[in-house]
């Protein structure tokens, strides 16, 4: 037996050193026919090549899906097997609705930073082309019974009681299921509440349209995207779009609410197909391999609100994150170069920047001694978001950190002194997700 | 690796009846590299002319020193501890299959000098293995003293290509042309026997190879001659690139795979084949060239073969082109390796005996209906390499440019099927090449012993009539 | 604790188990011989006119009987418990939803409602409103005592009004009791009541829910609570009623508004409901669950398409 205790090791940095993902696609699209693990594996190879990673045992790689096949039990395992990663790197799936790609990328970073490994890809997938259709709850239960039934009577009762309209395929519910509400339905009433209007929210798109155009035509996305399946580029992304076009589309969501319907299909984020990941690793592997650390973790903090019983907002859960975030790091929300508020909704941008902005609620609802504040818009998604980019659900969160990396090393670079950015991301269960980085 | 049926059915045994009647074609196989094989199949048979000499028999004084020269290098096997089987003498047992007959000329003084050594060479024809190798080597009739000098050294290519075109079975005939600053011995020169006898030149065919000085030095291991070097590969996604990359980094090269983002998919698969990394760049940025040796640099230390590759054709009629074509062809295929080579020639990284091999083409030799902006374009990648040549000579460097003929690629199986037999067939070998033969001798002009190979274009063409 | 006592009948007739619904309804459905006999007065000639009974109909109409239904022994299947938490969107534990106690109680209601002594018909009473007390939450392995009765006949603009009274009890006392109040619409025995009629004024709120309630949803909810009112099950057999389309059961919505917002209630807590336009199936029905900052919370479900009410309740801290 031992005469003394371990102790802890001291913490290490845990910093970001690229990324990789595949374009993202429209639903029943382009991936028609790819699976999660066909476009995961994808992405992890662009990775592989373009750090040149091959063979490399890395400390593990984290990553899920939102919509997921039973099959897919071990995805993210499978995928590193299929991909030219070694074998021996461990791996494991993740789910945290739209926010499990950062909730990915804060589990390896902290073990990073306790020296438990060294070097993680974090990342996402999720097609809604390739969707799991499942069979009818009482079809399931009748060939279960069968299944396990002792004689061929007990397999013949059981199966008797399936009915015609048991054999009808169950489709996945992209709904709440506590609510029954879609998430465009939610945010419908959250906007209503904060009375956003259909100029601002149509604004929020162009920007994230004509963001994501630039820095693509910039060459920004070289080193972020590699081609799949013949796609090069976001295919939701409409570079020629305007306030006109945007203005003329019609409501799709809160038709049915008492106030005017200001959600379109142009100012919502269309469903889509992509996967993607992010390189993390401690100072000392980056080095060792040649590469550059682009921006640091410093911190993160999860948030969820009550939604069922109307007390808050389905999709504003970074709203309660962020202060308790910026409090633990003394800083306050105007202390950032760059803001990467996931763009669910263009309104979902916009009832959370209000409710920073308002003195009330901050007091009341967050129990500050006053309001956040407002942010400089100018530092607002300055790539593009989801809304141009398109939001494969737990791609997200690995398509921004690695984004949003790159900005703060550049930013760093150019200016000679230390950037920050602010990572939310809200998710599905009235969940959310936020995150500090910092150039490295 | 696209498929050439014909060459298929002429070697079924039908096929093979058939095609012997109507005296069509009847290409072979040809032998290519495996690694770790023996750079010949069979003895070579060392022949030599020169003022006085007999053929074969070694003779005495300065007109066999060349020839023993080049026997004394086969016989340490040609820098390496293979066994070479060394002869200088024509006749031999029945049946044997001559792996390769290396005539040397260099110290031909008249055309009168040559008989012996061509007729001896003529009665080993008929036992020139499949795949054979013919290799003259001569002396640049620029360098010559006198007229007579001049017409043997001029004569010997022009035989060789002659000969080139009578042999059968895959054989080929070049030459090594050495200036006056080289020697049979020096380095470049046994690399570029050991190239020539080995199945790496398959495609290579009635090329008169010159070597303009003995610099360059013997790889540590012939299987790795680019061992600890980083080359940068444009275009490396698919076909010809792809094959170059695999080749470099089978020679040992730690291999950066550049092409247009749009191609990145398959740029990955290629990178990750070969454990190599990824860039995805368009090279016709303005600062491409600073972004491939940032990358080289920070990801593996540095940069020392560069590989222009990456080309397109959009092919009109002169009379049709429009401005998008001809601005397109130029500015991918020359315009941007002019900027890129500025870059690197002004790099402090670019400076431990770098290498630049440039993708010409026989339609920028000859030229090619409807494709005046690509010929312009490959043309411009000849007159680039020969004036840049002095540039990297500076820094132990070497520019050249190859010249692949009809190559099997994804982009030739586009040609309509009548046009590409045609062009297929219209070589010596009667075939198309594939892309390793590309890239074998981009490998070979990259290698750290052909440093006095500067300024050149080889032709990967199979003897191409066209612009022959 | 347990529930504060009001006021039984005086007396309590005891039932050996809880009785078939299915047996009461068909009860209730089948014709009264008294208004066959005056159905029949009409086209028969007097000589084969049956004659007049001794009781007459306004009689029996007045006055409610002074008797308690009582069954004891009665206790939770565990397969019909898991049924109706599937259905209704409770979680699947011992526990039984307080709607779950109102599904086992309510046939000894429709047999008090059935008694031939009953002075209302039963075939097309109208639910209106309901209230439940639960003093605890009960487990599937208990047997508890179930006692009913009718109260408070008073008159209604459309017809009359009673009160079915449930009550649970376990040997500590009552610990479940649900008052639900009937309308006999059409039968005047109490006068037109004091309410004038006039629709409540209703906005809606921006909903926290949505139920698709599909057309199969009364059939499912009469499987798993044994309640068939053929007003639930089809557009036909509603249709014989005077509904357009099949209705889903006011219990039933009422029942996913209380699974809604379980977390929002303590163990004791009263959950009420009223009941406005019925659903007609099938329908998207908007919810709006509103959390009082003392506890429990107001509920309130409308159609999402025309605004009309539906439903509005209160779940609160007893």
């Amino acid at each position: 037996m031992p005469d003394t205790t371990t102790s802890a090791p001291n913490l290490q940095d845990a910093v970001i050193v690229g990324g990789n993902r595949i374009p993202f696609a429209r639903a029943g699209s382009r991936y028609l026919g790819a699976s999660n693990q066909d476009m995961f594996t994808a992405a992890l190879d662009g990775l592989v090549a373009r750090y040149g990673l091959q063979g490399e045992q890395l400390g593990e790689v984290v990553a899920g899906a939102v919509l997921k096949h039973s099959r897919d039990f071990n995805l993210v395992r499978e995928s590193v097997l299929g991909s030219a990663l070694s074998p021996t790197t461990p791996a494991f799936d993740l789910q945290q609705a739209c926010a499990t790609g950062l909730e990915a990328f804060i589990t390896v970073a902290n073990k990073i930073r306790l020296g438990q490994i060294d070097s993680a890809i974090a990342g996402g997938v999720d097609t809604v082309s390739d969707a799991p259709i499942a069979i009818s709850d009482r079809l399931r239960s009748a060939l279960l019974q069968a299944s396990y039934a002792k004689t061929l009577g007990q397999r013949a009762k059981a199966l008797a009681t399936v009915r015609p309209k048991d054999l009808a395929p169950a489709n996945p519910r992209t709904d709440e299921p506590r609510t029954g509400l879609s998430m465009g339905e939610h945010q419908a009433i959250t906007t209503a509440k904060w009375e956003i209007s259909r100029e601002d929210q149509d604004l929020i798109a162009y920007n994230s349209h004509h963001n994501l155009a630039r820095a693509y035509n910039n060459g920004f996305f070289d080193d972020l995207v590699t081609p799949f399946r013949g796609l090069s580029r976001d295919q939701n992304l409409r570079e020629d779009t305007s306030l006109e076009k945007l203005a003329s589309l019609s409501p799709a969501f809160g038709k049915s609410l008492s106030t005017p319907a200001t959600m379109t299909a142009g100012n919502s984020t269309a469903l889509t197909d992509g996967a993607s990941t992010v390189l993390v690793a401690n100072r000392e592997w980056a080095k060792k391999r040649n590469l550059t650390p682009l921006a640091r973790f410093v911190d993160a903090q999860t948030a969820a609100v009550d939604y069922v019983h109307g007390r808050e907002g389905l999709l504003m859960a970074p709203v309660h994150a962020v202060p308790r975030l910026l409090e633990r790091n003394g800083l306050t929300l105007q202390d950032f170069d760059f803001y990467e508020i996931h763009e669910a909704f263009a309104a979902t941008v916009l009832t959370t920047l209000a409710a920073w902005e308002d003195d009330e609620y901050c007091r009341t609802e967050l129990n500050l001694p006053q309001a956040l504040g407002a942010i400089d818009r100018e530092r607002l998604n300055v790539t593009g978001s989801s809304l141009a980019a398109g939001h494969p659900f737990a791609a997200t969160g690995a398509r921004i950190l690695a984004g949003v990396a790159k900005l703060l090393h550049e930013r760093a670079a150019s200016t000679g002194k230390p950037a920050r950015a602010l990572v939310s991301v809200c998710a599905a269960g009235g969940l959310g997700a936020v995150a500090i980085v910092e150039s490295a | 690796m696209p498929q050439d049926r014909y060459t298929s059915f002429v070697k079924s045994g039908f096929g093979k009846k058939l095609a012997k009647k109507l005296g069509l074609p009847q290409p072979v196989q040809l032998r290519r590299h495996t690694p770790g094989a023996p750079p010949v199949t069979g003895p070579v048979l060392v022949l030599s002319a020169g003022a006085g000499n007999a053929a074969g028999t070694g003779g005495t004084g300065s007109a066999a020193s060349d020839a023993d020269a080049v026997a004394g290098l086969l016989l340490n096997g040609l820098g390496s501890d293979e066994t070479i089987d060394v002869r200088r003498s024509p006749h031999t047992a029945e049946g044997t299959r001559w792996g390769a007959v290396i005539v040397v000329t260099t110290q031909a003084e008249h055309p009168r000098d040559l008989s012996d050594a061509m007729l001896a060479l003529g009665g080993t024809l008929r036992a020139l293995a499949s795949s054979g190798r013919v290799v003259f080597v001569s002396r640049d009739a620029a360098d010559a003293s006198s007229p007579a000098q001049a017409a043997v050294r001029q004569g010997v290519v022009s035989a060789m290509r002659s000969v080139a075109k009578e042999l059968r079975n895959g054989a080929t005939a070049n030459a090594l042309v050495l200036r006056d600053d080289a020697t049979v011995t020096g380095t470049p020169a046994l690399a570029a026997l050991r190239f020539l006898l080995s199945a790496k030149s398959a495609f290579v065919d009635g090329q008169p190879v010159t070597i303009s000085s003995d610099t360059g030095h013997v790889p540590q291991d012939w299987e790795k001659p680019l061992a600890g070097k980083v080359a940068v590969v444009t275009g490396a996604a698919q076909g010809i690139g792809a094959s170059i990359a695999a080749t470099l980094a089978r020679d040992g090269a730690r291999v950066v795979a550049v092409d247009v983002p749009a191609a990145g998919e398959s740029l990955s698969k290629v990178a990750n084949k070969i454990s190599g990394t990824a860039l995805q760049l368009d090279i016709t940025s303005p600062d491409a060239g600073k972004r491939i040796i940032d990358h080289a640099v920070e990801r593996h230390g540095g940069i020392d073969i560069v590989i222009h590759n990456a080309g397109i054709t959009r092919d009109k009629l002169l009379a049709n082109m429009d401005n998008a074509r001809w601005d397109s062809v130029i500015d991918v295929n020359i315009s941007a390796q002019l900027a890129m080579n500025e870059q690197f020639l002004a790099s402090d990284r670019f400076r431990d005996a770098p290498r630049i091999v440039s993708l010409a083409s026989t339609s920028g030799i000859a030229g090619n209906r409807g494709q005046t902006n690509y010929g312009a374009s490959k043309g411009g990648v000849i007159g680039m390499v020969a004036a840049s040549a002095r540039a990297l000579a500076e820094h132990g460097g070497t520019i050249n440019a190859v010249a692949p003929g009809f190559i099997e690629t994804a982009m030739t199986t586009k040609i309509p099927l009548a046009t590409r037999e045609v062009a297929r067939r219209l070589n010596a070998l009667q075939q198309g090449g594939q892309p390793v033969d590309v890239a074998e001798t981009i490998a070979f002009l990259a290698s750290p012993a052909t440093g006095g190979i500067n300024g050149e274009v080889v032709r990967v063409c199979g003897q191409n009539m066209v612009g022959a | 604790m347990t529930l504060p006592p009001i006021d039984r009948p005086g007396t309590v007739r005891e039932l050996d188990r809880v009785p078939s619904l299915m047996a009461l309804y068909a009860k209730a459905l089948t014709p009264d011989p008294a208004d066959v006999a005056r159905l029949g007065a009409r086209i028969l000639p007097d000589a084969l006119r049956p004659k007049q009974r001794t009781a007459t109909i306004d009689d029996r109409h007045r006055s409610l009987p002074d008797v308690a239904l009582k069954v004891r022994g009665v206790t939770a299947n565990p397969q019909g418990l898991r049924e109706y938490q599937n259905l209704l969107g409770f979680p699947r534990t011992e526990d039984l939803p307080a709607g779950y106690v109102h599904v086992l109680a309510f046939p000894v209601a429709m047999a008090v409602m059935a008694a031939p002594d009953f002075p209302l018909p039963l075939a097309g009473m109208v639910h209106l409103e309901n209230r439940v007390d639960v003093d605890r939450t009960l487990t599937v392995g208990e047997t508890f005592t179930v006692t009913a009765w009718a109260s408070n006949l008073s008159g209604h603009l459309k017809g009359t009004r009673v009160d079915l009274i449930v009550e649970v009890s376990d040997p500590e006392g009552v610990v479940w009791r649900g008052v639900s109040t009937y309308l006999a619409k059409g039968t005047y025995t109490h006068g037109r009541g004091n309410d004038t009629g006039a629709a409540r004024e209703f906005t809606p709120p921006l909903p926290t829910g949505s139920w698709s309630l599909g057309a199969g949803i009364g059939r499912e909810y009469a499987a798993v609570s044994g309640d068939r009112n053929p007003i639930h099950l089809s557009a036909l057999t509603a249709k014989a009623f005077g509904f357009p389309r099949a209705i889903a059961h006011g219990m039933y919505t009422a029942a996913r508004a209380l699974a809604d917002a379980r977390p929002l209630h303590g163990e004791r807590y009263s959950w009420t409901v009223e009941f406005a336009k019925p659903v007609l199936l099938p329908e998207k029905v908007a919810v709006a669950i509103t959390p009082h900052n003392a506890g429990g919370a107001s509920y309130v479900g409308w159609n999402s398409k025309t605004g009309k009410l539906h439903f509005s309740g209160e779940i609160s801290p007893l």
